[in-house]
């Protein structure tokens, strides 16, 4: 089985957001870089597939030359050879980042490609249906249950109030939801192996999208909040202005 | 408690080293490396660094030592994450490791061009005369975060195989030659069973161990222990509680101080460095043979805070990074009296390479690299780990500017030991003979030796603005260690109220507390600091990645 | 006339409140670029769009079958997107739930167009431009659509159901073809696996502190929760005490929530804390010092004994329920 896994390089979640001097992205000094947390689980249920059913895992990541990095992660992982995109920025519209990746996926004659669900930076949980849309493979987004028998697959996903059940074939595109699995911390073979295995590197022409940012900002401080009274007596005060005023019960 | 007062040593267990040497023949499953360097701080990555060059120079030129495996093994995450220090730094041994860079290609912030030393009292400050020792004309001020991730990459691109986020929890032995270490397993539970992700331990073989942990190493003291391995004095050590701020106000100076918030009988003081005009580090560095058993070095920091040389800076800006690391301070008396064994050498901060009168010791761990990297180099070429062969790392650091630095300041420090007032007398007059006055050995206790009064002591709320508890200072240390590990801290099975009162107040991290006379352990707080390591419980390594993540400390 | 497309979801025939609130962006944006506003309705035969015309359609466009009950990824693609295209609308707008997240992005793939997730606020009057947050909104992302047509899904709780009285015409539209087989199929849709109210994912959390005292006094805190229809939460000092399993921390080492309401009793609210729960919409805190941190962050506070103040709450909140 030949595996796809579509990575990206985000900042850490825990990271304290600046805005920088152009209003428009973050000031990325003394923010640490990490491997999209749910491209993790991604990483995890390929090779645990490897696992089961050999053939070979491959981590592909649009990004600048810093995401060699986040590639050798996934290679530490257990990944067998890695593939940069090379864009010196990757854009923001999420429909410009499908096509590339769509690009490079197309030749490679995969028969299952993950994505985790969406990158913590943008959120648009967007990139792996699209991709799946442009190469007009069947996929399921935000899994939390995988289970692949010959080319016919079975996958969860939890939507409100329920867990919904889907059949497709193969090849196709899943996107990992967190639960699917517990992604393995790289062992330090395999860190070594990592630098040892096969990194190409290729360029792209990115096209222009239809999507201008304006500004990031940060959102407003919360309003001032106000102690409602001390004691057993102010209860009613405090259910009134949660009843009538806030609406929350 | 003794009528003298208490003695934390009397309550502090010792180091396991049934678990902590491991004599038992290497794992099958192991990783082989021709040499190991534990820890990935300036002396670590230094020394792997003039390696891979020195193995290169040799390939080159013909007579060819072939290939040489170098690790270099780190507990952080993340490189520089567990990194600390003031840092006014000493260029010279970056020029001696990279010769065709020029300084501004080294990943140091602003040249030191103003420096000012005040001493200060409650609402005022008097400016000093700059001590002789402490000028930074020309050192540069500089985040130890940064220049650890940039030797990394010079490290990683020399070939050195670098492993982030597995510490050594133990030296591997074959009687008394050092063959490796093992690594701490990862994934357990609090009861110590594996848990969904567990990785056991790792054996790293290795014909040369470097042992460059950093301020009280771990393996370094089980070492050290181990082999009996003395010193003149026993190594004494300070705790610094270091912020970084993001300020309104420009900084344009290196600024130092001594006195108020101190009392005279602890030795100490106080140091704010601009990395930028606007992002300006604050810290506050305390002998920890202080006397007041509730002394509290990261309240007393807060404190500072709101004194009027320092608050007008500060205010209105943002604290965006904390943390807290020992120095070992003792000096020339305190080095071990060999850094060298059978198959290990013991570099930096884990030997004790620190300059007190200076302020620096980064220099002097990147030298101690350099040097410990000629002399394994040298044991590679003969095939010969061994004591007698490795000894040339001494010589070399002996016969360099790093000892006969120390050795010029030898008792400047150690005067102080009586008090704040008497040590500076007496240590202005030291570096003005070069050491010759007083002559002979100022004798030193070691720190757990001295006994600590217990007072009453205030109340300090802090404002959540300008000054912080020590919770939201964790916090701000980026430590987001899993809460369910083991804890790794080993104390007295039975500890006092008067003690645990003690702890709490010498932790900066909140890891010990006393509730109700008892002491409570919140481990997964711990920033390494070793703090209490040297007063009280032991501390021992823990799950990779756990502890603090610091950025640009 | 151009104008905005609402995709609208229905379970078991019924529209979903949130596509009346798809449906209110879809018309304000709507009234802004001076268009029309048209729902689009996919499911079953027994779909029902009646009254959509108060919630401002103009029109809903209903296509219904047999194997459109459950959400049918590729075969709701196409008929969405081929509407796009029949009807030449301006725009997409749908609400941002699981359905939407995976439907916004087919759309906007199959016709080629610009996507824009779990929006915030969108205007229409100087072109298309929304708001979205970023970095696990810790930002907020300002961004303008360039080309036409844009899908755009709206975040849910962000737009309020309108009060419109348009027309909402009712015309049948294609259903579209079958599916192939090896389309991805949605066979089934169970009961969720764990019934006990996640933390990270209820609307009400109640959390406990250090101010509780024992493990035992926990017990005011389930009745709490139990009162106002929530999940149990505690600060890492409780769990880290043993009183509560780590499953329930809240906070940076924790979980983190972002419900409606957010009680926390005897909690100070260390930095790591609040890490975990500010997000909240409304946020309540009951403890003995007024100093206590977490009453920077409160909307509601109640400064006092929580042994006293708790039982209170517990009967008054019951009461006002039952009244």
């Amino acid at each position: 089985m030949k595996i796809a896994v579509c990575i990206k390089r985000v900042p850490d979640t825990e990271t304290r957001i600046k805005i920088s001097a152009d209003g428009k992205s973050i000031d990325e000094s003394g923010v640490k870089f990490v491997i999209n947390p749910f491209d993790e689980y991604a990483v995890e249920e390929a090779l645990k597939l490897r696992e089961q059913a050999d053939g070979e895992v491959v981590a592909v990541c649009l990004g600048s030359d810093a995401s060699q990095e986040t590639i050798r992660t996934a290679l530490a992982m257990g990944a067998d050879r890695g593939v940069l995109i090379k864009a010196e920025h990757v854009p923001e519209d999420p429909l410009v980042v499908a096509r590339a990746l769509a690009a490079e996926l197309e030749q490679g004659g995969y028969d299952l490609i993950l994505f985790g669900k969406l990158s913590i930076d943008n959120y648009d949980q967007a990139v792996g249906t699209m991709v799946a849309e442009l190469l007009g493979l069947p996929s399921v987004s935000a899994i939390t249950r995988l289970e692949v028998t010959d080319n016919r697959a079975t996958a969860q996903r939890e939507v409100e109030g329920g867990l919904e059940v889907i059949e497709f074939s193969l090849p196709a595109i899943v996107t990992a939801e967190k639960g699917l699995n517990e992604p393995r911390y790289p062992a330090l073979r395999g860190i070594m192996l990592a630098k040892k295995k096969p990194l190409d590197i290729k360029d792209v022409e990115l096209d222009a999208g239809g999507i201008e940012i304006l500004g990031l900002s940060l959102p407003p401080d919360r309003k001032d909040g106000r102690i409602v009274g001390e004691g057993p007596e102010a209860v009613t005060a405090l259910v009134d202005a949660l009843r009538n005023e806030a609406k929350v019960i | 408690m003794g009528k003298g007062g208490l003695i934390p040593g009397d309550f502090q267990p010792k180091l396991p080293l049934d678990k902590l040497i491991l004599g038992e023949p290497l794992e099958e499953e192991r990783i082989d490396v021709d040499v190991l360097f534990v820890g990935a701080g300036p002396a670590g990555l230094g020394g792997a660094i003039r390696l891979a060059q020195l193995v290169k120079q040799d390939n080159e030129s013909g007579s060819g030592i072939g290939d040489v495996t170098i690790g270099v093994l780190e507990k952080a995450g993340v490189l520089g994450e567990h990194s600390l220090s003031g840092a006014v730094l000493n260029p010279r041994p970056f020029r001696e490791l990279f010769p065709d860079l020029d300084d501004s290609e080294f990943p140091f912030r602003t040249r030191v061009e103003e420096e000012a030393t005040y001493l200060l009292s409650p609402n005022r400050s008097r400016r000093l005369p700059t001590p002789p020792t402490m000028r930074n004309h020309g050192n540069f001020v500089a985040s130890i975060c940064e220049v650890v991730r940039w030797l990394g990459e010079r490290a990683e691109e020399a070939g050195v195989d670098i492993f982030a986020g597995f510490p050594a929890g133990a030296l591997r032995v074959a009687e008394n030659h050092v063959i490796g270490v093992r690594t701490v397993a990862s994934g357990l539970d609090r009861d110590g069973n594996p848990g969904a992700n567990y990785m056991p331990p790792t054996d790293i073989g290795a014909k040369v161990t470097a042992l460059a942990e950093g301020s009280r190493g771990l393996l370094t003291q089980s070492y050290l222990d181990w082999q009996g391995i003395r010193s003149e004095n026993p190594q004494v050590y300070a705790l610094g509680v270091k912020e970084l701020w993001e300020t309104k106000r420009p900084l344009d100076r290196v600024i130092h101080t001594m006195g108020w918030p101190l009392p005279r009988n602890a030795f100490g003081g106080s140091f704010m460095y601009p990395l930028e005009p606007k992002l300006v580090a604050f810290g506050l560095v305390v002998g920890l043979d202080y006397r007041d058993a509730n002394l509290d070095v990261h309240e007393l920091c807060q404190r500072m805070k709101l004194h009027p040389l320092i608050r007008p800076y500060l205010e209105g800006g943002e604290m965006i990074e904390w943390g807290a690391k020992t120095i070992p301070e003792g000096g020339y008396y305190s080095l071990p009296e060999r850094r060298h064994g059978d198959g290990v050498v013991m570099l930096g901060d884990s030997a004790g390479f620190v300059d007190v009168p200076s302020l620096k010791g980064v220099h002097y761990a990147v030298q101690s690299g350099m040097h410990a990297a000629q002399a394994i180099f040298t044991a590679l070429k003969h095939e010969d780990a061994s004591a007698a062969r490795l000894a040339a790392y001494d010589s070399l650091v002996n016969d360099c500017y790093l000892v006969h630095d120390l050795y010029r300041t030898r008792n400047v420090r150690l005067a102080f030991k009586d008090g704040f007032y008497a040590g500076a007398a007496k240590a202005g007059l030291m570096v003005l003979t070069g050491g010759r006055f007083p002559g002979g050995r100022i004798k030193m206790q070691a720190d757990s030796q001295k006994p600590r009064t217990v007072a009453k002591c205030k109340v300090f709320a802090p404002d959540g603005e300008l000054t912080f508890s020590k919770v939201d200072a964790v916090f701000k240390s980026g430590n987001v260690t899993r809460d369910t590990i083991p804890s790794h801290l080993i104390h007295a099975d039975e500890v006092s109220p008067e003690l645990a009162e003690f702890y709490s107040h010498m932790c900066p991290a909140a890891v010990y507390e006393a509730v109700d006379g008892e002491l409570r352990v919140n481990a997964p707080n711990c920033v390494d600091c070793r703090a209490t390591d040297v007063l009280g419980p032991r501390w021992t390594a823990r799950e990779g990645g756990s502890g603090p993540a610091y950025k640009r400390m | 006339m151009p104008g905005v497309l609402a995709v609208l979801e229905q379970r078991d025939g019924v529209v979903k409140r949130v596509s009346h609130e798809a449906l209110a962006a879809a018309r304000a944006l709507a009234d802004d670029l001076g268009c029309d506003v048209h729902g689009l309705l996919i499911g079953p035969p027994n779909t029902s769009g009646d009254g959509l015309g108060e919630y401002g359609a103009d029109k809903v466009l209903a296509s219904r079958d047999a194997e459109l009950e459950l959400y049918q990824a590729s075969r709701y693609g196409q008929i969405a997107a081929e509407q796009v295209t029949a009807g030449g609308y301006d725009a997409v707008v749908l609400a941002a739930t699981s359905l939407g997240k995976d439907l916004g992005p087919r759309i906007a793939a199959r016709l080629g167009c610009p996507l824009a997730s779990d929006v915030t606020s969108l205007t229409g009057t100087d072109g298309i431009v929304v708001t979205r947050p970023v970095f696990a909104g810790k930002a907020n992302r300002r961004m303008k659509i360039t080309t036409t047509p844009s899908v755009i899904s709206v975040r849910t709780n962000a737009f309020a159901p309108g009060s419109h009285a348009r027309p909402g015409v009712f015309e049948e539209i294609s259903a579209g073809g079958e599916m192939k087989p090896s389309d991805a199929r949605t066979v089934a849709v169970k009961a969720p696996e764990n019934a006990a109210l996640d933390v990270a994912e209820a609307g009400i959390v109640v959390s406990g502190g250090r101010g509780l005292k024992e493990a035992e006094h926990f017990k005011l805190v389930e009745d709490l929760a139990q009162a106002l229809g929530g999940a149990v939460g505690a600060s890492r000092a409780v769990v880290d005490a043993g009183w509560r399993p780590h499953s329930e921390q809240v906070g940076q080492t924790g979980k983190t929530v972002s419900p409606n309401l957010y009680v926390a009793l005897g909690i100070s609210g260390a930095i790591q804390h609040l890490a975990g729960m500010r997000t909240a919409k409304v946020i309540v805190a009951v403890n003995k010092d007024p100093d206590a941190p977490i009453f920077k962050v409160a909307d509601y506070g109640v400064v006092g004994d929580l042994f006293e103040i708790v039982p209170r709450l517990i009967e008054e909140i019951k009461r006002a329920k039952e009244g």
